[in-house]
C-alpha cells in the first residue's frame, strides 16, 4: 500500500517505483542543445592572449533567459591542441501556444531567405578570473543552420562548428562542437506556422 | 526532486541514473520485496547486484553474455541468475564485457567475453552462463574481486592477489605476458588489501597502506615519477601520498585513492572527473581534493569518466562526466562537474552504496527518519 504506483516485475521480487521526474527528451514539444566542447586555432589571438585565461560558451535562442542558456563554469582556456569539455545539456520546452512569441520568432527563423536569418548564434566568451579587473567579452561567435535541420530532417549530433572573431570579422578562432536535436519540434513549428 | 523520495519505505531502494538500460534510462528506483543490495558492480553497460539473501541480480548490455543468464540479449531489469540460486553469492565484479563472481561456498565462477582470457579458464571463448575457475576452490577464501576491460583480480583474506586476462599495457603487473588465461599471483612482497582494476590499468594498496599502480602510462593516471614510467608493467608504489591509503578506484583515465583523512585523484580530468576544478585537466602528481577535505569520506567509485564518493554521514557527492545525467544531479540539464557536487536528491537520504559504470550509476540509499536532515545543513 506504501508503494500504490509501483509495479512489480515479472520476477515478484523485485519492486520498480515510479521514475524520479522523466527528463524530457528531444521531441516535437522539446529541443535539446548541448554544447559539448571547444578547440583554439593555434593563430588564434585569444590563445596567446594573457588577457583571455578561462571561456564559457552560451547561445541564444528564442524566449530563453540567456542565464539558463550559458554553460554554467567557465573552464581554464584550452591550450593549442587541446580540447575542453562542457558537455552542458539543455532541454527547451516549446511554448506549446500555437501563436506564442517564442514559436513565431522560431517561425520566421526557418522561413528567412536572407542568409545569416536562421542562425543560431553561439557565442564564446571570456570570463575574467575572480579577484581581477574587467567585464565577461565575447571572443569568439559561432552559427548552426536552423533552417537546414528543418530541411534534412535531421538532429545535428556532435558537429562541430568553425568559431568566428566576430559575426563582421570571420577569421577563424577555432572549433566549437556543438548537438542540436530539433528536427521534430522545427518540423512541428514550420507546418503549424504555413 | 519533490518526487525523490515519495512513498519510499525505510528499506530504501536502489537509483539508477544514466545509461543503465533499465526504464529506458530514465532515473529510476527500484527494491527488493523481501531482500536488500549488499553489494554492487558495474560494467560498461551491465550492473550486477549482489543482496542481503545471496542472489545475484543482473541487467544491462549483454553482447558477450556478461549477464550470466544464458542469452545474449539486452536485459533491462534486474534478473536473478537462478543458475546461482543453490549457492549463497557473496562478490560480484562487473568488467567491461565480462562479470565475476564469488560464492559462500567458495566458488569463483565467470561469464561474458572472454577474448583476452579474463574468465580465467584457460582458453579465450566467451561464455553466456557462470562457469567455475576451479583454481580457487578449496584453496582460498576471496576478499574481494575486481574486473577491468578485459582484466580480472582476486584478492585473498590473506592478501594474495591473483590476476588473469589482458597484459598488454601491463595492467595486470606480470610484466612479460602479453595476456594469461588462467589466474596467475602478482607478488608486492608483502599482503595486499585492496585492487582496483580500471580500463587500461590498475592500481593495489598493501596491507600497510601503501598505493601501487601499473598497466597504460598516458595521461599520468599512474601518479608515478617520469623515472618509474618505464616499469609500468609491474606494481610500483605511488610517491607523494604521504598518509596511509586504505582504498582505491580506477577509471578509464583516472584514479582515486582514499586515505584517513583526504581523498588523492590523478590522472586525465578533462571532465572533471579529478574534482581539481577548471584549470586542471590532467595531473600525474597524486592531489588531495580541497573541496572533500571538510567531509569524512569513507567510499569511492569511479566510471570511466566519473567519480562518486560517500561521506560517513551517508552524504554522496560526483564529479566528471555530466552527461547521460550519470552523476545523478538533474533531470533535463546535464553538464559537467569539476569540483565534487552534493547530490541534493538524496539529502533526505543515507547512502550506503554507489557503483559507476561507463554511462551510468548506480546508488542505495535508504529514508533518513524524519528530522534528521536539519543536522546535516551545517
Ligand atoms: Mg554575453
Ligand atoms: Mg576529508
Amino acid at each position: 500500500a506504501l508503494d500504490s504506483d509501483a509495479q512489480t516485475t515479472d520476477s515478484d521480487e523485485i519492486v520498480v517505483g515510479t521514475h524520479l521526474g522523466s527528463p524530457p527528451k528531444a521531441s516535437a514539444e522539446g529541443i535539446r542543445i548541448e554544447i559539448v566542447s571547444l578547440r583554439l586555432h593555434p593563430a588564434a589571438e585569444v590563445l596567446a592572449s594573457e588577457h583571455v585565461q578561462q571561456l564559457y560558451v552560451e547561445f541564444h535562442f528564442p524566449g530563453v533567459p540567456l542565464a539558463e542558456t550559458e554553460t554554467p563554469l567557465s573552464l581554464r582556456k584550452p591550450q593549442s591542441g587541446e580540447e575542453i569539455y562542457f558537455h552542458f545539456s539543455k532541454v527547451i520546452l516549446l511554448d506549446p501556444e500555437a501563436v506564442s512569441t517564442q514559436r513565431k520568432r522560431l517561425f520566421s527563423m526557418l522561413q528567412a531567405e536572407v542568409a545569416g536569418q536562421n542562425w543560431l548564434q553561439f557565442v564564446v566568451g571570456r570570463e575574467p578570473l575572480p579577484g581581477t579587473r574587467g567585464e565577461c567579452e565575447d571572443v569568439g561567435f559561432a552559427y548552426l543552420d536552423l533552417r537546414e535541420i528543418l530541411l534534412s530532417g535531421s538532429d545535428v549530433l556532435e558537429q562541430e562548428l568553425e568559431a568566428v572573431v566576430s559575426p563582421q570579422d570571420h577569421s577563424a578562432i577555432g572549433r566549437l562542437t556543438v548537438s542540436v536535436e530539433a528536427a521534430a519540434a522545427l518540423r512541428d513549428i514550420y507546418w503549424e506556422g504555413r | 526532486t519533490k518526487e525523490f523520495g515519495y512513498i519510499l519505505k525505510e528499506s530504501g531502494a536502489v537509483f539508477t541514473f544514466g545509461k543503465s538500460k533499465f526504464a529506458e534510462n530514465i532515473p529510476t528506483k527500484f527494491w527488493f520485496k523481501n531482500d536488500k543490495p549488499l553489494y554492487i558492480s558495474c560494467g560498461d553497460e551491465h550492473t550486477a547486484i549482489v543482496t542481503g539473501n545471496g542472489k545475484l541480480y543482473m541487467f544491462g548490455s549483454n553482447n558477450w553474455g556478461q549477464l550470466g543468464l544464458g542469452t545474449k540479449n539486452t536485459i533491462n531489469k534486474p534478473t536473478c541468475v537462478k543458475a546461482l540460486k543453490p549457492e549463497k553469492v557473496k562478490l560480484a565484479a562487473c568488467g567491461r564485457n565480462h562479470t565475476l563472481v564469488y560464492t559462500e561456498q567458495g566458488h569463483v565462477y565467470a561469464a561474458g567475453g572472454n577474448s583476452e582470457g579474463q574468465l580465467g579458464l584457460g582458453d579465450t571463448e566467451e561464455r553466456s552462463t557462470f562457469r567455475l575457475i576451479s583454481f580457487f576452490t578449496n584453496q582460498y577464501k576471496i576478499k574481494q574481486l575486481a574486473a577491468g576491460s578485459y582484466t580480472s583480480a582476486a584478492l585473498t583474506e590473506d592478501g594474495q592477489l591473483f590476476v588473469w586476462g589482458d597484459n598488454s599495457e601491463g595492467q595486470i603487473g606480470l610484466a612479460g605476458e602479453a595476456s594469461v588465461c588462467v589466474p596467475c599471483q602478482v607478488d608486492v612482497g608483502k599482503p595486499v588489501s585492496w585492487i582496483s582494476c580500471g580500463y587500461y590499468h590498475s592500481a593495489l594498496v598493501t596491507r600497510d597502506g601503501e598505493l601501487y599502480t601499473f598497466g597504460e602510462p598516458e595521461n599520468g593516471k599512474l601518479g608515478l615519477l617520469p623515472e618509474q614510467l618505464k616499469n609500468n608493467r609491474v606494481p610500483q608504489p605511488v610517491p607523494g601520498i604521504l598518509e596511509r591509503v586504505n582504498k582505491v578506484a580506477c577509471g578509464g583515465g583516472h584514479t582515486v585513492a582514499l586515505t584517513e583523512t583526504d581523498v588523492y585523484t590523478f590522472g586525465l580530468g578533462q571532465y572533471g572527473q579529478l574534482g581539481h576544478g577548471t584549470f586542471i585537466f590532467e595531473t600525474s602528481v597524486p592531489k588531495a581534493v580541497e573541496y572533500l577535505k571538510k567531509h569524512k569520506i569513507c567510499n569511492i567509485a569511479c566510471g570511466e569518466n566519473h567519480t562518486a564518493v560517500i561521506a560517513d554521514n551517508g552524504l554522496m557527492f560526483t564529479f566528471g562526466d555530466g552527461r547521460h545525467g550519470k552523476l545523478g544531479l538533474g533531470e533535463e540539464n546535464f553538464t559537467n562537474q569539476f569540483i565534487p557536487t552534493l547530490c541534493s536528491n538524496f539529502l533526505r537520504f543515507t547512502v550506503y552504496l554507489v557503483a559507476c559504470g561507463g554511462c551510468h550509476m548506480l546508488v542505495f540509499a535508504t529514508p533518513r527518519p524524519n528530522g534528521s536532515e536539519e543536522i546535516l545543513k551545517n
